[in-house]
């Protein structure tokens, strides 16, 4: 049965509407917004300055379909993903337990961790690209070398994804520790008291305890990993030989859309590294179910 | 607490709506607004932080006669065109600004520029026929002008004294060809082994290094009519079939060019020359060892073989910068006043003067050279007496065909055996890019 308000609850819903109005706001103009009008200009062949938009259909889909370009991208974009996600997770687990620990300047060394996640990504891809520089850089002067870490096809996307791994390695550190902190003692005294070893701890108590914890960094670092640009953007100039094994989609979306003029086109790339982060997204969730273990 | 509370989200609310308000204007709608710039200010966006200091100079006798104040603000070059684009787009441009020959056509076309013909027919300050040519023409479209030149730049060498002394080699002059400019560079990179060479450009340093070894062969890259493209004509072919040459006996690998700049390995002492344009010149004379420096003209190809340099022999691409006004301006006058100040003869000459840049008013330059005490540049001005100005290539996408051509060309800086190869590709993708303009 359906109930008329009290004048006490309108008012109160009112209030309701009217705190979350800014928020609100915000999201429509700054977020859905954006949205509707991507697809919306993925779907034109857009005329400069957002003027003269004319409907094209799917041509743009075709055409971004049909070109090496986007899958050649993509192909990038998880070569990236492959080095950033697994390696940032696992080194970020250990790290975790281990200043999880009671130890001396346990929180300086947390401090350290986390510190490449205070500073600004541009200056970070800027510090690391003169540690790659060929000619002065500190890599090739302390190994006598002159490897081309960014510019050498071959090893440019690994030398990449160390940046990334480096990067983010902090902030999964502290998400780990604050997982590990909702474990409770009990379990590892008691595996103690029955003579487990500290490593059949890790794997048999740690690591299923610690799985939503994980299954969430996971998660979000895919989809991070998958959105690359800055990292990139800063690292590699368009003249740099590897450039081609390395870009991501983002990248090459930024390209068209803001170096060529070209937004429509561009706004194609981003739509279907949407639908991909959407449709990995599904997989997730459901392996979710299968390998999360929930106390 | 409560009503704290309240007139916290009031507030809140209240600059949401604002915002809001701000976001809402621009779609299709042509701009209607000049930003901030109302008759007692003028808002002025600029690129280059070097100028700033003189322009705000020349801009505030002006504010003493019109009482009006001027703003000039520096952005970087990228942030500038994102920012101006964006401007256009939403219907907020600045005042007054600069305009580049890469975009001029686009921005003229979708009538963004304030019309200058009115002004300039009743203005007893500027006469077009005293600008160079080329540039003027940058900023027609049809008969109409959309912006006044206010500066220009040529190409000039630069080598380092110190390693043509180490390696007992010739300084360059006049009198070189591009093939004693190879044998030259050929002769540092080898005694260099491996640490010291003799020339480097990358593939985006095209007004400033390989576009003029191409018209001096008598090659050119778009054509007159901005139609098609001159990548693929027999005579740029064998410009870049020598260029080829330089980069696999002059230089350092392109690896190594892009990840620090030709500028740089020049100012480390890592390569003996470097092709530079005058808006550069900076950079040079502040370096740490610019005392080894020195400017000469840039080597010419003898097409004929007559042995001196003819016309069209020695060439230099030239460019301008315009200074334009926004369509939609709320002050169209003053902002007119103030592109009349900064270009009229007297204040192109107090450019040169301050060492700002080059006038975009023949024959304004000459004191130019004496700003930069201690180092003799007059090689960028000798580059025109003695040379010839081809203004640099531009249709109304330029940056498109640009981009594209440098980074199908990092391919043959790698392999200098595919240049060829390269360059068809360069010329197909250009006419097929010209064709949809």
């Amino acid at each position: 049965m359906k109930r008329k308000m009290t004048k006490a609850e309108k008012t109160e819903a009112l209030w309701g509407w009217f705190f979350i109005a800014p928020t609100m706001l915000g999201l429509l103009i700054l977020n859905f917004y954006p949205i509707v009008n991507t697809v919306w200009q993925s779907f034109c062949k857009t005329g400069d300055f957002g003027r003269g938009n004319t409907f094209v259909g799917l041509q743009n889909y075709i055409d971004v379909l049909s070109g090496s370009e986007f899958w050649v991208s993509l192909f990038n974009t998880f070569k990236y993903a492959v080095i950033e996600v697994p390696f940032s997770v696992c080194i970020a687990l250990v790290l975790a337990v281990f200043l999880n620990r009671k130890m001396a300047g346990r929180s300086i060394y947390r401090t350290i961790y986390f510190l490449p996640m205070v500073a600004a990504p541009a200056a970070v891809a800027m510090v690391w690209k003169w540690l790659y520089n060929q000619q002065y850089g500190l890599l090739n002067h302390l190994f006598g070398s002159s490897t081309g870490w960014i510019s050498d096809p071959k090893i440019a996307w690994i030398s990449i994804g160390i940046i990334g791994v480096w990067s983010i390695l902090g902030y999964n550190m502290v998400l780990m520790i604050g997982g590990l902190q909702e474990i409770p003692r009990d379990y590892h005294e008691a595996a103690d008291i029955d003579g487990a070893s500290p490593i059949r701890q890790f794997f048999s108590i740690t690591v299923p305890l610690l799985s939503p914890t994980i299954f969430f960094i996971v998660q979000t670092r895919i989809i991070g990993a998958l959105q690359q640009f800055d990292l990139i953007y800063m690292v590699m100039d368009t003249s740099n030989p590897a450039l081609s094994n390395v870009e991501t989609v983002v990248p090459v979306f930024y390209r068209y859309a803001f170096t060529y003029g070209n937004k429509g086109y561009g706004a194609t790339f981003v739509i279907l590294l949407l639908l991909i982060i959407l449709f990995l997204t599904v997989l997730l969730q459901k392996a979710e179910k299968k390998f999360v273990f929930y106390n | 607490m409560k009503r704290k509370c309240r007139v916290m989200a009031a507030g809140l609310a209240a600059m949401m709506a604002v915002s809001a308000a701000g976001c809402g204007s621009g779609g299709d709608a042509p701009a209607s607004q000049g930003g901030a710039g109302s008759a007692d200010a003028l808002e002025v966006k600029i690129w280059d932080s070097a100028q700033v200091d003189g322009l705000q100079q020349i801009a505030d006798e002006w504010t003493a006669q019109s009482g009006i104040k001027v703003n000039i603000q520096v952005l970087g070059w990228d942030e500038y065109w994102t920012l101006l684009e964006a401007g256009a787009t939403g219907g907020d441009m600045p005042d007054v600004f600069w305009m580049h020959s890469n975009v001029a056509q686009k921005y003229m076309e979708n009538d963004l520029l304030l019309k200058l013909d009115d002004y300039i027919s009743q203005s007893e300050d500027i006469d077009l026929a005293n600008y160079y040519e080329g540039i003027t023409g940058i900023y027609q479209l049809g008969d109409a002008q959309y912006a006044v030149p206010k500066d220009h730049d040529t190409v000039a060498l630069c080598y380092n004294k110190a390693i043509f002394d180490q390696y007992q080699v010739a300084y360059p002059d006049e009198t070189w060809t591009w093939e004693d400019f190879y044998e030259a560079a050929k002769a540092i990179t080898d005694a260099g082994q491996g640490s010291t060479y003799g020339y480097s450009i990358d593939v985006g340093n095209n007004q400033d290094g390989w576009w003029n070894i191409v018209y001096d062969y008598g090659g050119y890259v778009i054509s007159e009519d901005h139609k098609t493209s001159g990548m693929d004509d027999p005579k740029t072919l064998e410009a870049m079939e020598f260029l080829g040459k330089l980069i696999a006996d002059t230089m350092p690998a392109q690896s190594v060019i892009s990840e620090n700049g030709s500028g740089t390995l020049f100012t480390s002492g890592v390569t003996a020359m470097t092709t530079q344009g005058s808006w550069n010149i900076n950079t040079f004379y502040t370096s740490d060892n610019s005392e080894n420096f020195a400017w000469s003209v840039l080597p010419y190809y003898d097409q004929n073989g007559n042995g001196t340099a003819d016309p069209g022999e020695r060439c230099t691409i030239y460019n301008g910068l315009g200074w334009a006004a926004a369509a939609g301006t709320d002050a169209p006058d003053a902002a007119w006043s103030l592109i009349e100040w900064f270009c009229k003869e007297e204040n192109q000459v107090k450019q040169a003067d301050l060492g700002v840049t080059m006038a975009g008013f023949k024959g304004a330059s000459d004191s130019y050279p004496s700003a930069f005490e201690g180092m003799d540049i007059s090689a960028f001005l000798d580059m025109e007496s003695e040379g010839t100005l081809v203004v640099r290539p531009c249709s109304k996408y330029t940056t498109n065909w640009e981009t594209m051509m440098g980074e199908t060309l990092v391919g043959a800086w790698n392999d200098v055996s595919t240049m060829k190869d390269a360059c068809t590709k360069i010329a197909a993708e250009m006419n097929a890019q010209l064709a949809q303009e």
